[in-house]
């Protein structure tokens, strides 16, 4: 979803870009209407302009480089975005019988994100890079939180921590490079998306009779929500994470009604709630018809 | 429901109390490490303030400039301003070193107070001594230590473009109080920066657009420079230089 908002935004702004670049040509005339007395002045221009173009062509380097390194982060996050959303869809597979293997082979798939895109983070990122180009990995590094953390809890029930996840990172770098750890911030929002995600896993385990297990996952999702709830007031930038949060606690009533339906209503109920929260399964796929 | 205990039990009632025990635990420390960026960027912005402010000052003496032609006190008083800055810059890159590579954490917080400052003292500096105040120069004017607390070279960058913005109003005033030559040498200066800014690949982001501003400061500085040539007030002189240049 946000992935198609910045798009449809750059667009926009390419627009506005572009009929900038219209509006030019006929300024550049009159420059050049004005300044016209002589080629010599011309060429004084230029000699004088020496001094200040040696500055220019630092600054110029420095900001091809640093638009450079940032398209590579881009690219190296939004892999891992959409290799651990595979993570995710594979954790959903998920049914009574064949749950070890099911996740099994997600921890397979998480362990090879984490080796063949994390790893590429890793590369980019030195010193304050982690800061200057959050907003470029930062989609990634929630996604991949997302996955590390629903495959944590579909194995242990128990929710994986910072430190855990950072540990697990360390063995990317080889020492001489600083190694790249996930900063709190995209740690919370990472979680703000779990939710979303245990909420349909709790739905399709009741769909799928299997209603202790969904009751876990509302347990698990409501301590979450309440922890979170004391901590979002204290990030950096609180915008997106409060917007996470109402999703959440609508997560969280879903998942409750769906218990509370089961209970009132007994069995004869399940079938018509595992059809009705069907479209679940279909992730953002509105956003594709504009 | 009915077969409810066919689920393999991997967390059973007693992991999950401890789950939820060391989620609280985590989340605890998570909150402290928040509470205490939220504190250093509480300090951080009480700095900022007071650079802001030592900024509005300095721009306010800076003002006088268009009240006539060049006078050596206002701009004495306007580079006072300056140890000012330099002692706030000081304060703020102390408190930075609490936290290593985080600058860009907290620089959303001092960006835009940065980039005035910049534009500031570029302008001072081409009052001063006509010509342009480069990255280095500035860094060393406000006493920045690049390993510590480095100037970002899009906030300069900025910065000369806020300092462009002022020029028309006063190569405008610089004519009215008779200084006539003003608007070639500035033309000439706009013209620099406009070029060297050409040379750049900016993205589509703020910079960029403050870029285009650039180019209607130029224009409006051309307009007065053809206001002045047109009726003959340029000084013979450099009319007599023009000529001579565009003969051979």
């Amino acid at each position: 979803m946000s992935v198609c908002h910045t798009r449809f935004f750059f667009h926009r702004r390419l627009c506005f870009f572009f009929s900038l670049m219209a509006s030019k040509p006929q300024r550049v005339h009159q420059f050049a209407g004005t300044s016209v007395p002589g080629s010599t002045k011309k060429r004084r221009t230029m000699t004088t302009d020496c001094s200040m173009s040696d500055g220019f062509v630092k600054y110029a380097d420095y900001l091809n480089g640093l638009n450079e390194k940032r398209e590579r982060v881009v690219k190296a996050s939004r892999d891992v975005t959409m290799n651990s959303k595979k993570v995710i869809f594979q954790v959903h597979r998920i049914s009574k019988h064949d749950k070890d293997e099911v996740l099994e082979k997600a921890e397979k798939d998480l362990a090879s994100v984490t080796d063949l895109y994390m790893s590429r983070l890793v590369k980019e990122l030195q010193g304050t890079d982690f800061w200057k180009l959050r907003r470029a990995y930062s989609p990634g590094v929630q996604e991949y939180v997302e996955a590390a953390t629903l495959c944590k809890f579909c194995k242990s029930g128990t929710l994986l921590s910072l430190t855990e996840l950072n540990a697990s990172l360390l063995q990317l770098s080889d020492p001489s490079v600083e190694p790249l750890q996930i900063n709190v911030l995209d740690y919370l929002l990472g979680l703000g998306d779990l939710t979303g995600e245990l909420m349909r896993l709790a739905i399709g385990r009741i769909s799928d009779g299997d209603l202790e297990y969904a009751k876990r996952i509302c347990q698990f999702v409501r301590d979450i929500y309440r922890e979170l709830s004391l901590l979002v007031p204290h990030m950096d930038d609180d915008t997106e994470m409060k917007k996470k949060m109402e999703t959440m606690l609508q997560s969280v009533l879903k998942i409750e009604n769906a218990c509370f339906s089961v209970h009132v209503r007994g069995s004869e109920y399940m079938p018509l709630l595992g059809s009705s929260d069907q479209d679940f399964s279909v992730f953002g796929m509105p956003n594709f018809d504009p | 429901m009915s077969d409810g205990n066919v689920s393999p039990p991997p967390p059973s009632m007693p992991p999950e109390i401890n789950g939820s025990a060391s989620m609280e635990k985590q989340f605890k420390g998570l909150l402290a490490q928040l509470e205490e960026s939220g504190a250093i960027r509480e300090r951080i912005k009480s700095v900022v303030m007071e650079i802001e402010s030592a900024a509005r000052a300095m721009h306010s003496e800076l003002l006088l400039v268009h009240r006539s032609l060049p006078v050596p006190e206002v701009l004495e008083k306007a580079r006072a301003q300056i140890d000012v800055l330099k002692d706030l810059y000081r304060r703020l890159s102390d408190i930075l070193r609490e936290c290593p590579g985080q600058y860009y954490r907290y620089h959303e917080d001092w960006r835009s107070g940065t980039q005035t400052v910049v534009s500031l003292i570029a302008y001072l500096h081409y009052l001063e001594m006509g010509s342009l105040l480069t990255h280095g120069q500035t860094e060393e004017k406000l006493g920045l230590d690049a390993s510590d607390f480095c100037l970002d070279i899009e906030d300069y960058l900025t910065g000369l473009c806020f300092m462009s913005n002022e020029m028309p109003r006063y190569v405008v005033n610089q004519v009215t109080a008779g200084d006539y030559d003003c608007p070639r040498k500035i033309m000439k200066f706009l013209m620099d920066l406009h070029a060297s800014f050409r040379m750049l690949n900016l993205r589509n982001d703020f910079l960029r657009r403050k870029f285009d501003s650039l180019k209607y400061d130029l224009r409006r500085v051309e307009e007065v420079y053809y206001d002045v040539k047109i009726r003959g007030l340029v000084a013979e002189d450099t009319i007599k230089d023009q000529t001579t240049e565009s003969q051979i």
